[in-house]
């Protein structure tokens, strides 16, 4: 999952564990236990909420059982590719005795019994960790297998440790009991079972036992997948649904002025054509019977727009804003050791390299899209988006209906990488809905989600490194400048903390959950995490991020700032291995190892890519290079063998053969999900380390579709081999940790080809 | 009115001419599978089958494929059951978030009933068409072969195979 902000840093809990579950009976006889479990970091749990010292803390997870024996498993959570799901089932499959497959996973609440559940449990205290989300899941897998075991026990009258629970089933193993050998269907249970409170306490498996967990390798979803029958957004379908297009200005600041439909009213299939001025959505709306006639409409449709603050923005101005805004005003110090003034000016030697980071699309493959209908009893959402809460505060405030009669269902997504954190396209969506009142589903074209994303944002960085006579490094001073991605969803993320706030305290909310970034809420690390982390035993270090708003719209982007500082920090540490005092003693390997050296897991990780890739010993044709990088929790180290032509054309001169990849994320639920997560993030970093650049010409990206934005293709993507620690700590994120490494192990292994030093990316042979 | 035939039925369409194929089984015939990704034939989402070809049919307006043979994801298999490319999809767990699989599965079904025992670089060039966001690729290369050893020896065979196939299911509603 993408973070929103910082990796989560554990709390500790001010209520017992068991507050995180709670047990209800059904009517038709069923077991319901209803889960609050904790985010991958998530603004829910920033001191935002604790105003007041009281949390509200919605269930998010139900495990049910049926009378008729069917267990189904609920989470609020979004398949976007990740394998959650999977992941999650196999953690209640482990505790609760049954297949993972025979666990119907499901959607968030679509369903009204989900609802009533969880209407009104509140919770005081909380932590945000994903060590007690992986444990919550097991406990409330464990809490429902004792529960049925007493069930069975009672209703046979015998102990509950002559009970046994398995495969789906509870056995009676009492010695010389009549009913010994006899089974009862969990089903038969759940109706007793749903009378007790949950248990005091609950063991969990010792790891030696999991006949699961680090075992089990399929993936639930795969069928639906290759057949076609996975509902993404994009294929929901309504009673009488329109489709609608949304006609935005070119830079999002400006106002619609005036439109002029008079070219498309009468095309065939035109129903409606009007302008939209709410939050997140201003534009002109094309409602049609078909897709195809509303985009053929859209293309007719004369717009004016008002001024905007952009006009004159572009690459070179950003990148003077930042440059500028860093040398008056170093910001705020992200990390201070030792004294590093006093380093730089004792240092025998200084090595400097300014970095220049560009904005990036998420490219996700399914573009944005939003189905709503609108009635007089509310308004109902189906949309592909990585925050629900967030949506129902979108299309909130971009209708006239208020929190409560708006329900939002989520759907498959095809792709999120953080850009489903932002909610326009809800926005959009609701607003239309809001006036035509039918059900509308609302398409963006490939075009529009390039033009119209919330990039990753660009950045500018100087690497300072002071190294003395022997050729040790003795400072490293790190100053950087860009765009924060939380004053771009804080709009919609501070109302969702509180569903009781009426609307018109959304501006407040806003505005206090602004202020409070890095007090009441974590701090935006989305330029400078991984930056100021940097594990390398340096005496003196120091790392500063200057805010700096370049007015282009920025989000969360698969590892977010870890995306642009694994790169920096892994190349300029590659420049000092590079220099001649420092290589004469070690190599580029070694340099990192002994500087790692408190970080035992991370010399372990890297130790052993070094091994399994024949470090110093390169494919036939190729160089290696080498990269280590920790992110939300999870080590990994790549080492990239890259054939270099020069004379081939400028986008196929740099060959990557190969990626041996090693990662140390604890312990592993689903061995094979770490492999594909990692697969999947060397191949979406290779896209950007080799051709990702949006490039901003007055106010508007200049790049619209796969021809100018290109994505990584199968006869470019390199054989990756993967290979996991053996680890019994706490499991950490798989879904963005394979990125961050990538595009430095690549450059380095130019470097060592050419002696080329690369301070931008995409990358380019000089 | 335009006539034509998808996964075997036929069908008779009131849709303006120009309108792409894509949309019409889409939002028409209800036929969900294929996907819009890009709009101009560059990602290969909404890949489909004519007269057994794999088409871009985001580009492709409906008039130039009236009284056709349409094949889509959901043409694939047989009454529940997985044909052996998408068999080999699951085994080797090759879906990440999914949306661009139907295509990849139509461009690979194509390649193999045309070429039995593709090697890399003929994966390369028949499958180079379809973008995987998630990068699912090593998997895909790993998938085709993986039917290809699996199936007969023969493109008889497999054509064969890949257009009735008759192994077991495994499909379930999950």
């Amino acid at each position: 999952m993408t973070s929103l902000l910082n990796s989560p840093t554990k709390t500790s809990l001010n209520t017992s564990r068991r507050s995180f579950l709670k047990a209800s009976a059904l009517g038709s006889g069923g077991l319901m236990m209803t889960i609050a479990m904790p985010g991958c970091a998530t603004l829910k749990n920033g001191g935002l909420s604790k105003i007041g010292n009281t949390e509200r803390w919605d269930a998010n997870a139900w495990l049910r059982i049926d009378s008729d024996n069917s267990i189904h498993f609920v989470l609020d959570r979004v398949e976007m590719g990740q394998n959650t799901y999977t992941g999650m089932a196999t953690l209640v499959a482990e505790e609760l005795e049954v297949d993972p497959e025979s666990i119907n996973v499901s959607f968030a609440a679509a369903d009204s019994v989900y609802r009533n559940t969880v209407y009104g449990l509140q919770i005081t205290g909380g932590s945000t960790s994903i060590v007690s989300s992986w444990e919550i899941v097991r406990e409330a897998g464990a809490a429902t297998r004792m529960m049925l075991i007493k069930a069975a026990a009672n209703t046979w009258n015998i102990s509950e440790s002559d009970c046994i629970a398995n495969k789906g089933v509870v056995i009676n193993q009492a010695a010389g009991h009549p009913q010994n050998g006899q089974k009862i269907s969990f089903g038969a249970l759940a109706a007793i079972a749903a009378t007790y409170s949950v248990p005091n306490d609950i063991t969990l498996k010792d790891k030696a036992d999991f006949k699961l967990i680090g075992k089990y390798n399929k993936r639930l979803d795969a069928v639906k997948k290759a057949t076609g029958t996975a509902g993404y957004g994009i294929d929901t379908e309504l009673p009488g649904m329109k489709y609608a297009v949304f006609s935005r200005a070119p830079r999002w600041d400006s106002e619609l002025k005036s439109f002029d439909a008079s070219k498309i009213e009468n095309m065939p299939g035109i129903e409606q054509v009007f302008a939209v001025n709410k939050p997140s959505a201003i534009g002109v709306a094309i409602v049609a019977k078909s897709y195809w006639q509303a985009k053929k409409a859209q293309q007719l449709l004369s717009v004016e727009w008002g001024d905007s603050e952009l006009t004159k923005v572009d690459n070179a101005s950003i990148f003077a804003q930042y440059r500028k805004d860093m040398s008056q005003d170093s910001g705020k110090n992200v990390r201070s050791e030792g004294d590093i003034q006093a380093a730089l000016s004792n240092a025998a030697q200084t090595v400097t390299t300014e970095y220049k980071m560009p904005f990036l699309a998420h490219a996700t493959l399914e573009p944005q899209n939003c189905t709503a209908w609108a009635t007089a009893d509310g308004l109902e959402i189906w949309a592909p988006t990585q925050s629900p809460d967030m949506a129902q505060v979108a299309a909130a405030k971009a209708s006239r209906y208020s929190l409560n009669d708006i329900k939002v269902n989520t759907t498959f997504i095809g792709g999120g990488f953080g850009r489903r954190i932002n909610q326009d396209f809800v926005a959009e969506a609701a607003a239309i809905a809001d006036h035509v009142q039918q059900p509308i589903k609302l398409i963006w074209s490939r075009e529009e989600d390039t033009q119209r994303d919330w990039y990753r944002p660009s950045s500018l960085h100087k690497l300072t490194a002071a190294v003395d006579d022997s050729g040790n490094i003795t400072g490293w001073n790190h100053q950087m400048a860009g765009s924060g991605v939380f004053d771009y969803f804080v709009g919609d993320a501070a109302p969702a903390q509180y569903p009781f706030m009426p609307k018109f305290m959304f501006g407040v909310l806003e505005s206090a959950g602004k202020m409070g970034e890095g007090i009441i809420a974590p701090a935006d690390g989305s330029i400078f995490e991984g930056a100021n982390e940097i594990p390398y035993d340096f005496a003196n270090i120091n790392v500063d991020y200057k805010k700096s708003d370049s007015g282009i719209l920025v989000g969360n982007w698969r590892s977010v700032g870890h995306s642009h500082t694994g790169f920096i920090v892994e190349t300029f540490i590659e420049q000092l291995a590079q220099l001649p005092q420092v290589k004469a003693q070690k190599d580029a390997y070694q340099f990192r190892f002994d500087l790692l050296n408190k970080h035992p897991r991370a010399q372990a990780v890297l130790k052993k890519a070094a091994q399994e890739a024949n470090w110093g010993t390169p494919l036939p044709g190729c160089t290696q290079g080498i990269s280590i990088h920790k992110s939300f929790g999870t080590w990994v180290a790549q080492i990239a063998d890259v054939e270099v032509d020069a004379n081939a054309s400028s986008d196929q001169q740099l060959k990557v053969k190969r990626v041996v990849c090693v990662v140390d994320c604890g312990q592993v639920v689903n061995p094979d999900t770490v492999v594909a997560q990692m697969e999947g993030g060397i191949i979406f970093a290779l896209s950007a380390a080799l051709y990702g650049d949006v490039t901003i010409k007055d106010g508007i990206a200049q790049q619209t579709n796969f021809h100018d934005y290109q994505l990584l293709r199968i006869n470019q993507a390199p054989s990756i081999e993967v290979h996991i620690i053996e680890s019994n700590e706490p499991p950490t994120g798989v879904g963005e940790p394979g990125v961050p490494p990538l595009a430095a192990a690549v450059a380095n292994a130019v470097t060592a080809k050419t002696g080329q030093l690369f301070d931008s990316l995409p990358l380019k042979l000089g | 009115m335009i006539q034509l035939t998808v996964n075997g039925v036929e069908h008779s369409l009131d849709v303006e001419a120009d309108t792409p194929l894509l949309w019409v089984v889409r939002d028409y015939l209800n036929l969900k599978g294929s996907k819009f990704g890009c709009g101009a034939g560059l990602c290969g989402a909404c890949t489909m089958h004519l007269n057994g070809e794999p088409i871009r049919t985001c580009i492709t307006p409906i008039s130039t494929v009236a009284g056709q043979a349409i094949t889509t994801i959901e043409g694939l298999g047989d009454q529940g059951s997985l044909s052996s490319v998408q068999q080999a999809w699951v085994e080797l767990n090759v879906p990440q978030c999914g949306y661009c699989q139907s295509g990849q599965i139509m461009s690979a079904t194509a390649l193999l009933a045309k070429n039995a025992k593709p090697n890399d670089d003929d994966i390369d060039s028949a499958m180079s068409g379809n973008i995987c966001r998630c990068g699912t690729y090593p998997r895909i290369k790993a998938a085709i072969h993986s039917v290809a050893s699996s199936n007969a020896t023969s493109n008889d065979d497999l054509f064969t195979n890949i257009m009735a196939d008759q192994k077991p299911s495994v499909m379930e509603e999950k």
